[in-house]
């Protein structure tokens, strides 16, 4: 059974169209890419799934069940990192869990145990002024996670970052996900990005913002099972520049950019036009 | 927070698996130097904090001994007509004159109660109600305009408005007060209320907090700064604001003192009168820094 549906969803604010027709089905455990031009309602989307807003007409099914508001069930990570500030990065990944109802002590444990899976141990008591941009968002990774949730909802999540950073991140993220099992929509308007972390990328129209088309990205030798307590998830394949040099690497980004291509040259055209008016 | 494990755990375990690219962004793990450097010399290291600690004193207080100089020399120099503005040393005998005699104690005391109490009134009133207005904004964006006129109305020129409504005693000082000190307070923690992260509200409402629970665990924290610049604004405007009053209607308080010793020519008192509410001034502003910096050890050191 997928674990997310869209059946035509539609968003408008005002006379404004954000979304239009949206349907999609995500599986459990799959990685899901959204890519596409700025302003083509790729955070929308999230934040509809999200529970954030709700949607004007169609609905969105998680688990078979409409989506009505915001919950536990689904972590998001935001790009601008959304730390407390005043919070350690033990108490940040603590705060996710404190609206879970678990005990004090136990979630000392966890967030420790969640902080360690994303390679920040040592760092437990460092305010967020005093971590670089990866850490932050390696905290806020931990945070999302800790409290369990179905499903992990990403927008932009390394789009701050310099590019190293990115890439580090993303092959963290990817371990992270086989290791765990989590369903991951994850948006964003890198390529590259795109097609480097999902199992299948959606492309977005620009305004309004439809699915103009799923591509599935597979690489020969790189599991694309997350693959939670099997044991099986050791080799990981070509990963890092090896697979981004790859002449497949370079054939799925070609692709995405074509179809993104039109899409980012009529985006511009409508900006300009309205910015004319 | 234990000091014995900020330490000593990162000094162990070196940035764990942080990968290639991030390392060199990763702020360095923490300095083991300075409790290494203990260690080995324990005798030098607690000496040359003191060196340093002196020469800082002795730099903040320097223009502070300039000008008492600048004040016992000029004077007795004939610089300034030792009349109007007697020599520091005879305002510092006059000063310990009326502290032996029980006066300066009895209207700084009575200053403290008003001063002390009106700022500890609007604080109680002023935060949950601009914590209220900030979270509710159309209520906010209704009371602006209104909030800002009578911030902007000098507090001193209602003064009496409020002796016609309530007498000359005590509560249309403390009333004065209160009404002085609730705007900064009000209109700041308003602000902070507004100025919190959006994004931080809406990781807590995708996380489903309850409102309450918002604002415990999000709004509050985030407002203190804010909220606390206000009340050291308060502070200050608490006591500038009775001294004026003291001079209009009182038969104690260091305003009084003032008054009554410039009328009576009793300048050195006057002097006297003046120095200790600058006093007052500057450790109630230092009390309320110290405050804020215990509360908000989390900022970004500026």
């Amino acid at each position: 059974m997928a674990k997310i549906v869209f059946e035509g969803v539609r968003k408008t604010f005002g006379d404004f169209t954000a979304l239009d027709g949206i349907d999609l089905e995500i599986r459990s455990g799959e990685f899901l890419v959204v890519v596409g031009p700025s302003g083509c309602g790729k955070s929308t989307l999230l934040d509809l799934l999200g529970g954030l807003s709700t949607p004007t007409s169609g609905r969105i099914l998680l688990d078979g069940k409409p989506v009505t508001g915001p919950g536990l069930d689904r972590g998001i990570v935001f790009q601008q990192y959304a730390l407390l500030p005043w919070r350690t990065a033990l108490g940040n990944v603590e705060f996710g869990l404190e609206a879970t109802g678990v005990p004090r002590r136990e979630r000392r444990a966890r967030a420790t145990e969640f902080l360690d899976l994303v390679g920040l141990t040592g760092f437990e008591d460092r305010h967020p002024h005093q971590l670089s941009g990866g850490m932050r968002q390696r905290v806020a990774i931990a945070r999302s996670l800790a409290y369990d949730p179905d499903v992990l909802l990403m927008d932009e999540p390394f789009a701050a970052l310099d590019a190293q950073t990115r890439e580090s991140l993303q092959d963290e993220l990817r371990r992270i996900w086989q290791r765990t099992g989590k369903t991951v929509v994850f948006i964003t308007h890198g390529i590259e990005e795109a097609v480097y972390l999902g199992q299948k990328v959606a492309v977005m129209t620009s305004r309004p913002g439809r699915i103009k088309e799923i591509v599935p990205v597979s690489f020969g030798e790189r599991p694309e099972t997350a693959a939670v307590g099997t044991g099986t998830g050791t080799g990981t394949g070509p990963q890092g520049e090896e697979l981004r040099s790859s002449p497949e690497f370079a054939r799925y980004r070609h692709e995405i950019w074509t179809l993104l291509h039109d899409e980012v040259a009529r985006a511009q055209q409508l900006e300009k036009e309205e910015a004319s008016v | 927070m234990s000091t014995g494990t900020d330490t000593a755990a990162p000094a162990v375990r070196p940035a764990a698996p942080a990968p290639a690219g991030e390392v060199r962004h990763a702020a360095p793990p923490p300095r083991p130097a300075p409790d290494a450097g203990h260690a080995v010399r324990p005798a030098r290291q607690p000496l040359r904090a003191l060196g340093r600690r002196l020469r800082a004193l002795s730099l903040r207080s320097a223009a502070i001994l300039v000008l008492l100089a600048v004040w016992e020399t000029a004077p007795r120099l004939g610089l300034a007509d030792p009349t109007f503005l007697p020599p520091v040393s005879e305002v510092a005998a006059a000063w310990w004159e009326l502290l032996g005699n029980g006066q300066l104690g009895r209207h700084t005391w009575a200053s403290l109660v008003r001063s002390f109490g009106g700022f500890a009134i609007a604080v109680v009133v002023a935060v949950p109600l601009g914590l209220l207005i900030g979270w509710y904004r159309p209520v906010a964006a209704l009371l602006g305009p209104l909030l800002e006129v009578f911030r902007n109305t000098a507090a001193l020129a209602l003064l009496p408005v409020f002796v016609l409504l309530l007498g000359i005693g005590e509560t249309s000082k403390v009333s004065i007060v209160v009404y002085a000190c609730v705007w900064p307070i009000l209109l700041n923690t308003i602000s902070a209320v507004g100025n919190a992260d959006p994004t931080l509200v809406r990781l807590a409402r995708s996380m489903d907090l309850s409102t309450p629970r918002l604002f415990q665990k999000v709004i509050l924290p985030a407002s203190v700064p804010a909220v606390f610049t206000g009340i050291r604004l308060a502070g200050a405007v608490s006591i500038l604001v009775l001294v004026a009053a003291e001079m209009i209607g009182a038969k104690a308080g260091l305003g009084y003192l003032i008054n009554a010793s410039q009328f009576n020519f009793a300048i050195p008192q006057m002097y006297a009168g003046i120095v200790t509410i600058s006093a007052i001034g500057v450790a109630f502003n230092q009390l309320l820094v110290t405050i804020e910096r215990r509360l908000s050890t989390w900022r970004v050191p500026s």
